[in-house]
């Protein structure tokens, strides 16, 4: 049963707590997070409820900053005696180690300025969704999935209802105190269906959003979670061939998610990134456009400070194909002599194009649609990555057969410059909001 | 935020890859008087400082089955990691982790219901066995009149426990390996180096009268080297892993990190993306067992299979190989990362078949689809803490020596690639397609080891690959690596193992010419 969801200041006073006692047990400054979180999980198969997990887990994460040295330490055991044994220890721990200049708790002038605008982050109804209505919506998924056309090859549906209530409080020593909640809400159904030859092929759908209200009906995700699946029956692996590669907008974010890495600061000063010394160079394609975008309201990457404290800010990451910055951290901000723009990202807001994925499709001769990568890896100092891939071979401007086992190559630093055409269609479902993205003469590894 | 649903349900492994850092000084964040290198225990010894007892447990038994469930358990964790990270020639990071909790399931039939908490007093363990209670629905059942312990093997060689180890001991350890790695080459650049070592303690008990201890040490050293050679650069990262203590890490060993990464990165300034395309590949002895690891391991977790979505669903007893291939699964190799006392369920760890002599032959179980299947537990129930039910997961997976010799496999191979060192893998269950991301290894033409080959991901489908490997060597090694298998959101250590291996073709990923299509 839902319950407890009324702001609660508990959290709070611990982190200040944390703080008072690693002053008391000899920092010089410290900076402590405490958070609480609800999760509730049900999950549905095959006609009957297959697992059910609820929880209230909270904890604490402090960093101390003694004789300039710096240790951080987290837990689950908020016992008054053991958390101040524990902090002791830390204070020890830290004065254990080599002195490090570069770090300390963020310029508090970069503090200043956190924008007021209304997130909506947390949806008051939050309380309002019950054990029935997720079983509802489980149930609804599978029925759906069960109606696609050739539904008598699957195998198997599961279905998952979930939600999160979170509650996170900052509070640094030298000036600053943050507070966040937020809720999320997700839905998803996986379907297995059989193949002639025994193979069994998996896919799935979800969608999810910071209010109840905005999540896409348990029937619709089920219905694509059957559809997606079903057109995987019969994929073979394809010939090896240089062509067009069109990414939809769910399998997109694996791609765009090998930059972050490389974009990092600390990748930056360690000497680990393809794209160290290329801020002002064209990198991308002229219509690569990112915003890193704090400010979108119910957004999953939405926020008004970052985890150091920092307010947040909309910047730009890639301006028609130029790389315009980097995310910086105030430690790596420090190493490298620069001003902190963030150490982590937000939402990515992409300059979108005017056709959806199919009109997309449609433009292509020769191709492949990819609709999922499987493993692979990418170097984040050299740019070479190579990633297993499936999706459905294009031919004339239309869909045509399934393939998989397939792979392709490249580097980054030549590969997104073969990118011709940007979606209009953002992946509402994660903070990367990565649209379809067409690239021209990927090489693809197969048969 | 993460796409949860999404993402949470792909199996995969990787390599130890710690960002961020730190440590412990004598007795920092000790978990006390643990016992240490002693086998899985009895009854409540080391929660008792926690209030733990007999009733309480008991109590929390019987909430958990008031609706019932069939079967309830209680796995109480206490467990402290420590981080030690040297960048830029310091040792000036350090993080520690500490987590103290219990979570209590309730199964009935194949459902499960889990709650868990981090306050250990009979209120909130009672909320939380009511949340699981909740997935049956019926009449109450009695808890366990009594309580016994099974399994008493020790397999973590501990002398001297991580809480004892002095700083210094720690911080020479990697400035040593710091210094040796920058004396080795000139061309490196950056060096960054990660120390883990953990201890914790699991108290699992359950509706049958059963409660086991397990005191489980883990520790891993991961070595990253960034080299300059006329102005292009190249990295590599090299691990060790052990449930051990800091002993293992003698000279020979370190002495042998270094060397490996300082060679592993070094060769890269020669190497070239292979050709792509199906092509015989030639696995190295050693961490090469990740292709067992996702070309069958995965699949023959029974969950999948008792769902009927994996594509070994309908093959055990059938012959899916050659007759000199087996291969095994088990928690039992002393120190491995690997191993186990006990599973995450309290059951006998032991050795497991997955194939012998080609045929497939046992699924790996956890208590659940043991149950299902009408057969005994395997002992693969694990999970990454007591935020988590379990469910079944491979230990150390590895395949038997074979009849052929390693110079006359590679001597075989006309054209194609040898691989030895990998840094992730991932499989899909029922179509049964997998991947694994090779980072060093050479072309092989006309039977002799050439050019040196580089970050290339090889795809293919289990039962498919299990087929072609058709030489196998009999210089089988299991890897030291800090490996990591995800599946369903959880992470848990695991050991992989593997003699040198052809398989006769496999796609690779590579880069050069592709036919026009």
């Amino acid at each position: 049963m839902s319950k407890t969801t009324n702001t609660t200041n508990d959290m709070l006073a611990i982190a200040q707590s944390c703080i008072e006692i690693a002053k008391k047990k000899g920092a010089k400054e410290a900076s402590a997070g405490a958070y609480r979180v609800r999760n509730v999980d049900f999950q549905w198969r095959d006609g009957k409820p297959e697992k059910v997990e609820e929880s209230t887990t909270r904890g604490v994460q402090l960093a101390v900053f003694a004789d300039e040295r710096y240790a951080v330490v987290s837990t689950s055991d908020l016992r008054p005696d053991a958390l101040e044994t524990f902090i002791g220890d830390a204070v020890v721990l830290a004065k254990s180690l080599a002195k490090d200049p570069y770090r300390a708790l963020p310029d508090p002038e970069l503090y200043k300025g956190q924008s007021s605008v209304d997130l909506a982050l947390e949806d008051p109804k939050y309380d309002t969704v019950t054990p029935e209505i997720r079983q509802k919506i489980a149930k609804e998924a599978e029925t759906a999935a069960r109606a696609v056309k050739g539904s008598e090859a699957i195998l198997s549906v599961t279905s998952n209802v979930s939600d999160t209530l979170t509650e996170r409080f900052l509070v640094n020593s030298n000036g600053f105190s943050g507070k966040r909640r937020d809720t999320t809400f997700f839905v998803s159904a996986q379907v297995s269906v059989k193949d002639k030859d025994g193979r069994r092929p998996e896919d799935y759908s979800y969608a999810g959003a910071r209010h109840f209200s905005e999540v896409p009906s348990g029937a619709i995700i089920g219905r694509e979670a059957g559809e997606r699946t079903l057109a995987r029956l019969g994929a073979k692996k394809g010939d090896s061939a240089a062509m067009a590669m069109v990414i939809d907008n769910r399998a997109s974010g694996r791609m765009v998610s090998f930059l972050m890495g490389p974009l990092s600061g600390a990748s930056i000063q360690q000497k680990r990134s393809f794209l160290e010394g290329k801020l002002g160079q064209q990198v991308f394609g002229e219509k690569v456009t990112i915003i890193d975008d704090p400010f979108i309201p119910r957004a999953f990457g939405s926020r008004h400070f970052d985890n150091e404290g920092i307010a947040a800010k909309k910047r730009p990451v890639v301006e028609a194909g130029v790389l315009e910055s980097y995310y910086i951290d105030s430690y790596y901000g420090k190493k490298l002599g620069v001003t902190p723009t963030s150490g982590s990202a937000s939402n990515l807001s992409w300059k979108l194009g005017d056709k959806n994925r199919d009109a997309l499709v449609a433009g292509i001769q020769d191709g492949i649609l990819v609709t999922g990568f499987l493993g692979g890896n990418s170097n984040g100092l050299t740019g070479d990555f190579s990633l297993g891939v499936q999706g459905f071979r294009i031919r004339g401007g239309k869909l045509a057969e399934p393939v998989g086992e397939m792979n392709i190559s490249g580097n980054h630093l030549e590969f997104w410059k073969t990118l011709v055409a940007v979606g209009n269609d953002p992946f509402p479902y994660s903070a990367m909001r990565t649209p379809t993205l067409v690239f021209d003469g990927v090489s693809f590894a197969g048969v | 935020m993460q796409d949860r649903n999404g993402i949470n349900r792909r199996t995969f492994v990787q390599a130890t890859a710690t960002t961020a850092a730190a440590l412990a000084v004598t007795d920092l964040f000790g978990l006390g008087k643990a016992l240490a290198g002693t086998g899985p225990a009895e009854g409540i010894g080391y929660f008792s400082r926690f209030g733990v007892t007999e009733k309480l447990i008991k109590d929390t038994l019987g909430a958990a089955l008031s609706r019932g469930g069939d079967y309830a358990d209680v796995f109480f964790q206490h467990r402290i990691l420590n981080n030690m990270t040297l960048e830029d020639g310091a040792v000036n990071r350090a993080s520690a982790n500490v987590a103290l909790g219990v979570g209590v399931r309730v199964v009935k039939g194949d459902q499960t219901g889990y709650g868990f908490t981090e306050d250990l007093n009979a209120e909130a363990m009672k909320r939380a066995a009511l949340t699981a209670a909740s997935i049956a629905q019926g009449g109450s059942k009695n808890a366990p009149k009594r309580l016994n312990v099974t399994g008493k093997d020790n397999r973590y060689p501990v002398k001297v426990k991580w809480e004892d180890v002095r700083p210094t001991q720690k911080l020479t350890i990697l400035n040593g390996l710091n210094e040796k790695t920058f004396a080795a080459d000139k061309r490196v650049q950056k060096v960054n180096i990660n120390f883990m070592d953990g201890s914790g303690v699991i108290l699992i008990a359950d509706s049958n009268g059963r409660i086991v201890e397990d005191f489980q040490p883990m520790t891993s050293v991961y070595l990253s080297v960034v080299a300059e050679q006329n102005g292009r650069k190249e990295n590599n990262t090299v691990n060790v892993a052990a449930r051990s203590d800091i002993e293992f890490y003698n000279p020979a060993r370190l002495d042998k990190l270094v060397s490996d990464g300082i060679a592993k990165t070094m060769i890269l300034f020669d190497a070239v993306q292979p050709p792509a395309g199906e092509m015989p590949v030639v696995l190295g002895a050693g961490s090469s067992g990740i292709l067992l690891h996702e070309a069958i391991g995965h699949g023959m977790e029974a969950d999948f299979n008792r769902k009927n979505v994996s594509i070994y669903s309908d093959k055990i007893g059938k012959p899916i190989a050659k007759d000199f291939v087996n291969i095994i699964d088990e928690g039992t190799q002393v120190a491995a990362r690997g191993a186990i006392n006990v599973d995450d369920e309290g059951n006998n760890v032991g050795k497991t078949m997955l194939v012998e002599k080609g045929i497939l032959s046992t699924y790996l179980h956890d208590s659940i689809s043991a149950k299902h299947y009408g057969v005994k537990p395997t002992g693969n129930g694990r999970r990454q803490g007591y935020e988590y039910a379990p469910m079944p997961r491979m230990r150390s997976t590895y395949m038997l020596p074979g009849p052929h010799k390693r110079d006359e496999i590679i001597a075989s191979v006309k054209k194609g690639i040898y691989c030895d060192h990998f840094s992730n893998g991932q499989v899909n269950i029922g179509a049964g397609d997998f991947t694994f991301f090779v980072k060093n290894g050479f072309l092989i033409e006309d039977g002799k080891l050439t050019t040196p080959i580089k970050d290339v991901n090889i795809i293919g489908n289990g039962p498919k690959v299990l087929e072609l490997v058709d030489m196998v060597a009999d210089d089988l090694k299991i890897d030291e690596g800090g490996w990591t298998c995800g599946k369903d959101g959880q992470s848990v250590p695991v050991s992989q193992g593997m003699p040198t291996v052809r398989v006769a073709s496999i796609t690779v990923g590579g880069r050069s010419e592709a036919k026009k299509g």
